[in-house]
Parts: C-alpha cells; structure tokens; sequence
C-alpha cells in the first residue's frame, strides 16, 4: 500500500527492556531494537508469544521505563534509558584499573555519560511538560490577537472559550497521541462503566468539561466505527466481541493520535469479526492517515495489512523488510520457519506443506564472529554476521 | 471404515430467564473410524454445545429436546451418569481451548496426570469386584433353576470364584515380573546406544530405572536362577558410572550392562505356564506342583482341571445360559404386545395423566422383565426405556401446566408481532411458544421410543434361533477372568507414573523425568497444551474432541500441536472431532468438514468440497472474510451479528446476512440439496428454479490461484 511521506514519526534506538526476575538475573525481553515508522504506513510486527512484541508496543508508550536505548516521536524524545551510559561508565573505571586507558580519558568518558544520563533522565521525565508549554503558548498566541479585538459579550464569551482551551493545553500530553488498542476486548474494558464513559474518559482527563461537546464526540466516534448513539448509555456486557473490539477502538481515536499501537487486536475474534475489524482500522486510516503499530502473530492478517514488517525471535529484531519482499525473499532461517508454519484455506497445499523447524543453535555460528543487524537491500535488513552476509546475498532473487 | 459415532436429529435448547435459546436445532452426522470431521462456524453457532452433549457434560439449564448420539449401540443421551463414568475419559476424551485454565495451577504436572489413573483404578477395582460377584451369582440362580441340583451349583461357583482369585494372582505377579524385564532390556538397549554414541544424558534416571527394575523382574517363571546375579551386576551399575564418568571411557559400564541384558533376555524368552489351571490345582489338589518341563505341565494341569471341575462347569454354564435366554425371549413376545396393547393410551388427542403413568408402570415393568441377566453386553435400549418414557411424560405434564411469566412473556411478543404487522412491516422473527416443550414432538417421542424396542425385540427374538451357546459359554468364562483380573490389578502411584511419563515422551516432552514434577506455570503455552493432550489421552480413548485446541498459541506452536494430534491420530487409530473458526487450520487437519449456522449445519462435505467447491453463501463468507498472503483487496466481511436464538428466524438464518437471499429465504427453512456423493449444502440456491449465483469475487479469485498453484506443482513433480 502506498506511503504518504518520508516523515518518521516514531524512531526506536537501540530500545532494552530488562526485568529483573531475582537477585541477580534479569529477563531480556526486548534486546537492542531499533526500527522507525513513517507517516502514514503501517508496521507489523511478528514473532511467537514471549518474543517480546507486547513489551516492545507497551515501552514506546511508556507503560514501562525502559532500561536503555530512546525512543523518538515526531522528533522529541519521549523515552530514554540509561543503563548504556552507566555500562560505558563502569566499563572506563575498570579500563583505568586495568590500565588500558590513562586518568584523562577516563574522566572524559565519564562526564561524557554522566551528561548523557542527565539529558536522558531530563528528557524522560519533562518531555511531557515541555510539550504543553509549547501548546500553551500557541493558545496564548491564538487568542491575544482576538481577545484585544472583540468587546462587550463577545468577550466574555471568548474569554471563557480562552480559558477552557488553556485548561486542555496544560493537560496536553505528548503521549497521549499515541493510543492503544488491546487484544482482550473482555479485559479491556472496565465492566462497570457505560460505553459514553469508557470512550470519553480520555477526553475528561485532558480537560473537556462541557457535556455537550463530550457527547457529541462520544456520538461522532460511536458513528464513525460502524455503532450507533444508543449504544453509548450500555455496559460492555451487552456487546458481542467484535462491537467491543470496536469500543476499544473509539477510545482510542477519540484522542486525534497520530500513532496507532494495535496489540494484536484481532486475534481473540471470531473469523467474520475479524475481518470486520480490519476493515475498520483501514477505512480509518485512509481517512484520519494514521501510522499504525499492528503487533500480531496471524500472519496472513499482518502481510494482509501492512507495509513493512518486523520479525522478532527472543528480544532481537531479526529481520525487517517491506512486506511482499519479505514474503517473497525471507533469509533469516527464523523467518522462513515462521512462514512455513501458515495454514492457508488450502487442503492440497496444507498437506503438501512441510514445517521448517529453527534450531538457533544449530542454524547459526556465532562462536567467532557476532552477529549485527545489516541492511541487505535498500530496506531489508537482516541479522547476520559477515560469512551469512555473503551466502543471504547469494539467495536474494 | 464403520462409523463411531452417529448423531441423529439432535434439537439441545437452554432455558434462561428471557425464554428459550435453541443452540442447536436437528443436526446429523457420522463420525468414522480413524476420521477428522471439523466443525466450522462463528462463536454462538452450537460447536461447543454440541461436543459438550456428546461427553454428558452440557451446562444445568441444557433440555436435550430430541435426537440420539449413538457410540457402540448406546444412545449417549439416554445412558445413565454410572455408565457414562465408562465411557468419559476412557473412550472419549476431550482437549480444551485453554491449556492454562484446563489445569490447575497449584498442583504438579505428575500428580495431574495420573490423579485420574490412580481414581479410576480404584474405582474400577471395586466395580470390577461388584459385577463378578453379581453375575456368578446370577449365574447360580440361572443354573438352578434351569435343573441343575442346587447344591452341586453352589459348589462350582464357590470354587470357580475361589481358584479364579489364586490364578490371577499368579498371573499378575508373573506379568509385573515380565514387564519390569522388559522394560530393563529397553532401557538397558537405550543406554548402551547413547554411551557407545558418547552421550551419558539422563545415565543416571536410566540407571536407576534399571536397578529398580531388574530387582521387580525376579520371578518364578521370569528370572530365577540368575536373579542373585542379575542383582548384583545392577547394583554395581551406578559406581562403575561414577568411575568412569570422568575419563568418559565407559567400556566397563557398557560390558556390564550388555550382560545383564543377556541374562534378562534369556529370562523373558523362557515358555508360560498356563497359570489360569495351575491356580486351580494349587487351591484343590492340597499337593505341590510336579517337578516337570513346562509344556508338559500344561498338559498335565489341563487334563487336572477338565476332568475334576472344568468340563461339568462348563455344561452347567450352557445349560444355565440357554435357559435364561430362552425365558428372556418369552418375555419379550410379552413386552411387545403390552406395547402394542398400550400404544393407544399415548397416541389421543390429549394425554390423561393418570392412564399415561399407569400404563408406563405396566410397561416398564413388561421391559424390566425381559432382561437377561447372563448377557454379557447389556441391551441399552431396554435399560433406558423405563427412565426415558418416564421423563417423557414428566416433561409433557409438566409442560402443560399453565406458567404464568411465560405466557405474559408470550402475550407481550405476540403484541409486538402484531403491532409490527398492523405497521405494514413483515417481521422476520416468530413468535416463540409460551410452553418451552413442543408436544406434539414429545408425543413424537414416545411413539418412536415404543416403536423403536418393537423392532429391536423382533429382531431379538428371530435372531436367538441361531445362537452358538458354546462360544457364548467360552465368553461368559473370559468375561469372569477379566473383572477377576479387574480386582487384582492395581494401579499403584509408581505404575501410574511410569505410564504418565511414557505419555510425556508420546507427546513430546523432553526431560520428562524432570517435567514430571514441574507445576503448569513452569511450561510454555505449547507445552502446556501437549499435556492437556496426554492427559485427554491416559485412558486411550477412541475418540477425540478437539475444542479449539489452538487458539490461544501463536503460529508456530500451533503447527506443532496440529501436528502432534495428527500424528496421535495415525498411531492409536482415534477419530477426532475438532472444532474451530479457523479454516486454515480445518484444511490441514480434517477429511470432512460440517460448517455450522445458528444450531444447524448448512454444509456438509469433505475438505476438498468445501474449500473449492463451497456452495452455501456463509461459506462463501467465511472463506471470504479471512486474508491469505495474496489478498490484497477490501476484506468481505459478514454484516450483522448471529441472531437471537430465542427468537429464531421463519426462514433460512443466514438470510438477513445474506446478498444473495431471496425472497423465499425468509420465509421457509431451506433442505439439505445434495451436491454429490459426499457433499450437501442447506441453501435455497441449489434448487433448480434458482437464479444461477456466482461466489463473490474474492473467493473466485483464489480459487482459482489455488488450483493454478496446484497444477505448477504437479508440473514440478513430473
């Protein structure tokens, strides 16, 4: 499908995500990821359960604070990690106790980093608040103008108007225009409130208090994902799985995002509501031109819906490339794996099919020369080392 | 192949408190021997409900209206909970959608697996004890009273029953012993491969099992001469691998263990007394065994046992069996006409409640009487009968009486139609009866029920002219030897685990030692959902129902579970039933395929049928609505939702959904049309008056990419 711009809206760089699970040991769930999206287009991203897809999404809207690497949106940075910097520090100190490097050096580095941790720390937390003040200011700008000209009860009408709009630009967040869609439609939505609750708590958050406005927003977004203004006064209970999905989906447009995170929000659907959700979710970004995370593991659905598309094996990114040149030229031995296991509506081709099994041990050789994420081809990029570089090279059609 | 399982006209409705919901509504279908039949359709389609009826497991508020599921002559909605005991778990097994809330989570994988086993062990002793006693005694009566003197009756069941016991103690000593030297021979041929291979992986566990089962494979007739030297070689096993484990140089531990499997193989190649007649020399002739060869014991012990108890028993046996069955036969001439008698009272206009029990008083009574108590595989309609008539009419008197909510229920829908009709509007719904029973179908019933056992006796009676007493007799003595054998046996903790962790290598489990004692949050989402399916397959079911089983697992780990049930299925010869929204899934796993629609299936066929030469519009639909890797246009996805099944639909249930409906689809219920042989399709379409109706475009398309992917691959072939 067709990319609008070359503009990145989101930029991932070298993102980790580490959970301690002991004393002394920690889970890495996500292992130096970098990628980024374009305006406008769609990611996929795929990989078996506990590969760390989920985590990744939840990271980049900073459910989580991730351990290092930072993550870029629309050119601010929005999350930052910090244990890169501290490594390279500790790594000096014990360069200088060994003696590899001299007093002078050391010290740099670690004022270096020291200064790099400070930035990330600052940036981590005061992003947000940068960002609204910067709204506040274009508010400010948008009114003076027309608050010196107007008089009498045309003023104090817009003095009011004044007053809400400022409300909401201090309560802007910068991540609030990146929305979530989960996968459980059960799960996520609270079962104790109304529909009109559930899609306009994010607006009430933000600042919205006029009734009026909120309702006719709850009624636009409810019109324009396919249910009508009735269902805004019922509980989530009262719909089949496909209208809950779709729920989740108001609530999360509602908010004018520019980036779309859609955790696998078709996989506990049925086959025909299935298709009635993406089909949703691409009249919606033809229209509003949303960029979308689309994290799945139904790989017909992913190929099916988006651009380019990220393969994840065990918190490594393994290969990323457009999506029919990575159907039609798969080189990672995990990625062909990962598509030899589809099932297609297709007796005669399923019983020819036979299912490649990845063995990471055995398929790679890293014991002298580790491997790096290398781009291949102008945009597949794939995770090799120099002697698989060579022979993947020999394989592109 | 013969069929498993037939389901006929099956009608299963749930009552709830706003009326009625009809989840399933007449459907049919044969399950064959070794066969995968998929069960296709949205969520709410009747699926699950349907699996859950053929287990005897549906939800409290289930009312099984009408139909019958026939497994090995029993109808599964008829049998009592006692009989279903046998028949869930051990001939049925189910695997559930989610392996995570299928298990429990603060108890062992090992203690799941063989909680069951030890359970129906135990369960299985008693009731194995139960029936012995009961049909050696019925046995007595029946010998007595067909002219046998009474006490030499009593006498031989006495004795019967007193050397059976001896046998099979003998005989299940033996078969521990024989196994365990079986199974140290595996082991011991497993091992040395591995240590000639240079692998000691698991050494240890083997020698272990080794020890222990060298030490329970000393016998009488298993290993004896040897056995202090069997032992002492098993013994030495473990420190010969802790000496040589470091220097990896296991010559002398593999010399070892080659002769001790020496020594175990010529012990379990050695000829069996027939212990059955040495049990019963050692309980009556008061002597030792004579010190002679083996087969010439035998014979010995034949001529022994015929000459001193066998061959009068057997005579009396017969004699006892003829007659029973002869006065069940008579008794059945008398039941068919007290049905034809009594037919009557259920057939007017308006049942009387008072003749109706009376009458099915006399009646049960005429059936009761017919059973045969010798008869070694119970008659399953004459069992039934009397619950089932009885509960018939409980349902239609209990219908009849006036229920207030209902009717003002009723009162307000009709008020709804007719406001609806005045409007000018044609509704597409019916009004629902305020009784939840239809009568008329109840009386349809017990017409059918009466019916049905008038013909199975005719042909009872006609076929007992050409019974073979002699084998029968033969059985009877078998019969006696299993629930025997039955008592005896005991499933104790350690056999229980050795077969749990047999199952866990089945199913592909590694390290199943280590596994086995691991809780369910230690495995992953495919592991998990492999000891579901070895739990599902501890009893060694013939059938397996497949709820779902993948679609809680990601792509890979559902091939492989696809893969693990397929082969399951080629090596115990199972028959599967797997249900599933997922036609991806359908078109590797199954040979026919049933595509379900608001309780009823609208498409029959095998795989091939449906997917490239589907018929019905919802299957158009279905295979329409999910994207392959070369879809590249706008999804077709279904309109609307499924609809109330309180309210079901005049005409097809599919129409309002439907582009292709037409005006007769809303108002009469389409029949099955049969496409071909093997392939039927329930949509108006197919009539011949139909307008011709091509599959939507999208489905066109893939076809026919699929068929020109098959050709070039037969072209790469040749």
């Amino acid at each position: 499908m067709q990319n609008n711009s070359d503009e990145v809206l989101l930029r991932v760089e070298h993102l980790c995500q580490y959970f301690k699970i002991g004393p002394n040991a920690v889970t890495k769930a996500v292992d130096d990821v970098s990628f980024d999206i374009k305006r406008g287009e769609v990611f996929g991203l795929v990989g078996e359960s506990g590969c760390g897809k989920t985590t990744t999404g939840r990271s980049i809207i900073k459910l989580y604070n991730i351990t290092s690497g930072s993550v870029y949106f629309k050119g601010i940075r929005i999350a930052a990690g910090v244990k890169s910097y501290k490594d390279a520090i500790s790594k000096a100190r014990a360069d200088l106790k060994a003696g590899t490097i001299d007093s002078a050096e050391c010290s740099r580095i670690i004022a270096e980093n020291k200064a790099a941790i400070k930035a990330a720390n600052n940036d981590q937390k005061n992003c947000d608040r940068e960002y609204s003040r910067k709204c506040v200011e274009s508010v400010k700008a948008e009114y003076a103008p027309k608050l010196a000209s107007a008089a009498g009860e045309e003023l104090s009408k817009l003095k009011k108007e004044y007053s809400n709009e400022l409300r909401k630009a201090r309560n802007t967040r910068l991540v609030t225009q990146i929305q979530m869609i989960f996968q459980d439609p059960i799960a996520s939505l609270d079962p104790r409130m109304t529909v009109r609750e559930i899609i306009a708590e994010g607006l009430v958050i933000q600042g919205e208090r006029d009734k009026k406005v909120i309702d006719e927003k709850v009624y636009e977004m409810l019109e324009l994902v396919g249910l009508v203004r009735e269902h805004a006064s019922r509980y989530p209970h009262e719909f089949s799985g496909g209208q809950r999905q779709r729920i989740g989906v108001a609530r999360s447009i509602i908010m004018n995002p520019e980036l779309i995170i859609a955790d696998e929000p078709v996989s506990a659907l049925d086959v025909s509501v299935q298709a009635q959700v993406i089909n949703l979710l691409n009249e919606l970004r033809d229209r509003f031109g949303l960029t979308l995370l689309f994290i799945a593991h139904d790989l017909s659905v992913v190929k099916y819906f988006s651009d380019r598309i990220g393969v994840m094996y065990y918190g490594k990114m393994v290969e990323l490339a457009d999506s029919d040149e990575l159907f039609l030229n798969p080189l990672h031995p995990y990625t062909k794996s990962l598509l030899s296991a589809i099932p297609l509506p297709d007796p005669n081709y399923e019983k020819a099919r036979r299912r490649i099994t990845y063995n990471p041990l055995a398929a790679h050789d890293y014991s002298v020369n580790g491997p790096s994420f290398r781009e291949i081809k102008p945009g597949h990029f794939v995770m090799c080392n120099d002697a698989e570089f060579e022979q993947y090279k020999k394989e592109l059609k | 192949m013969e069929n498993k399982l037939q389901v006929r006209n099956l009608r299963i409705s749930f009552r709830t408190s706003n009326g009625k919901v009809q989840a399933v509504r007449g459907i049919d279908f044969d399950l064959r021997e070794g066969e995968t039949l998929a069960i296709v359709g949205e969520s709410g389609s009747g699926k699950s409900v349907t699996s859950k009826a053929i287990l005897g497991i549906s939800a409290g508020n289930a009312i099984v209206e009408s139909g019958e599921i026939i497994y090995d002559g029993q109808d599964l909605l008829k049998i009592s909970e006692e009989d279903f005991h046998r028949i869930r778990g051990d001939k049925i097994a189910m695997i559930f959608q989610d392996p995570m809330s299928s298990l429990d989570p603060i108890v062992t994988i090992g203690h799941q697996l063989t909680e069951a086993m030890i359970l129906k062990g135990k369960a299985r002793q008693k009731e194995s004890r139960r029936l012995f006693n009961t049909y050696l005694k019925n046995l007595k009566n029946a010998m007595t009273a067909s002219g046998v003197d009474a006490t030499v009756a009593a006498e031989s069941c006495k004795n019967f029953d007193k050397f059976e016991f001896k046998h099979i103690e003998l005989e299940s000593a033996y078969n521990t012993a024989h196994e365990a030297a079986n199974e140290a021979i595996e082991d011991i041929d497993e091992l040395v491969f591995g240590l000639e291979h240079g692998s000691d992986k698991d050494a240890s566990y083997h020698i272990k099992d080794i020890v222990k089962e060298t030490k329970s494979s000393v016998n009488e007739y298993v290993l004896k001469d040897d056995a202090a030297k069997a032992r002492e070689l098993a013994g030495s096993l473990s420190g010969l691998y802790k000496k040589d484990r470091h220097s990896r140089d296991f010559a002398e531990l593999i010399s070892a263990l080659k002769s001790l499997g020496e020594i175990l193989k010529s012990s379990v190649g050695k000829p069996v007394p027939n212990f059955f007649r040495m049990g019963y020399y050692l309980t009556f002739s008061g002597q030792p065994l004579p010190d002679m060869p083996i087969e010439k014991l035998n014979d010995f012990l034949k001529e022994y046992l015929d000459n001193n108890f066998m061959k009068a028993f057997i005579a009396n046996a017969k004699q006892a069996l003829r007659y029973s069955a002869n006065e069940s036969r008579s008794k059945m001439a008398a039941a068919i006409d007290a049905m034809k008698a009594e037919k009557g009272v259920f057939a007017s206009e308006n049942l009387v409640k008072k003749d109706c029990y009376d009458a099915q008083k006399r009646l049960s009574d005429a059936v009761r009487a017919t059973i045969d108590n010798l008869a070694i595989t119970k008659d399953s309609l004459t069992f039934t009968f009397s619950s089932s008539l009885k509960s018939e009419l409980d349902t239609y008197f209990g219908a009849i009486k006036k229920n207030k909510k209902a009717e003002a229920v009723h009162a307000r829908d009709q008020r709804r139609y007719d406001r609806q009709v005045k409007r000018g509007k044609k509704p597409t719904w019916e009004v629902a009866d305020a009784a939840v029973t239809d009568l008329l179908m109840i009386k349809g019933n017990i017409a059918h029920l009466i019916d049905r056992l008038t013909e199975h006796y005719r042909e009872n009676i006609t076929a007992d002219e050409k019974r073979d007493y002699d084998s029968e007799t033969i059985r009877v003595i078998d019969y006696l030897k299993e629930n025997a054998s039955g008592v005896v046996a005991k499933v104790t903790r350690r056999v229980a685990k050795d077969r749990a962790i047999r199952l866990m290598e089945e199913v592909g489990i590694a390290e199943p030692h280590k596994r086995y004692n691991q809780y369910p949050f230690e495995f992953s989402g495919g592991m998990r959902q492999r000891i579901v399916i070895a739990i599902a397959l501890a009893a060694n079911p013939d059938i397996l129902i497949c709820d779902e089983p993948t679609t809680a697992l990601d792509v890979t780990i559902q091939s492989q579970i696809l893969e693990l049930i397929n082969k399951l299925k080629v090596e115990r010869n199972l028959s599967v039933i797997f249900i599933t929204h997922d036609l991806g899934v359908v078109a590797n796993m199954a040979d026919n395929v049933a595509v379900m629609y608001a309780g009823k299936i609208v498409e029959y066929g095998t795989s091939e049928d449906i997917f490239y030469r589907a018929a019905h519009p919802y299957t158009w639909a279905l295979l329409s609505s999910m994207p392959d890797l070369d879809t590249n246009e706008k999804l077709e996805s279904i309109p609307g939702t499924p609809p109330n099944m309180i309210y079901p639909p005049k005409g097809d249930a599919f129409a309002p959904r439907n582009k292709y409906a037409m005006a007769i689809d809303f108002e009469r219920q389409p029949p099955m049309f049969k496409i071909s042989e093997t392939h039927s399709a329930a949509t108006w379409l197919l009539h011949p008056d139909a307008p011709k109706v091509e599959p939507p475009k999208i489905l066109r398309d893939r076809i026919e990419r699929m068929s020109r992917g098959r050709k070039t691959d037969n072209a790469e072939q040749q």
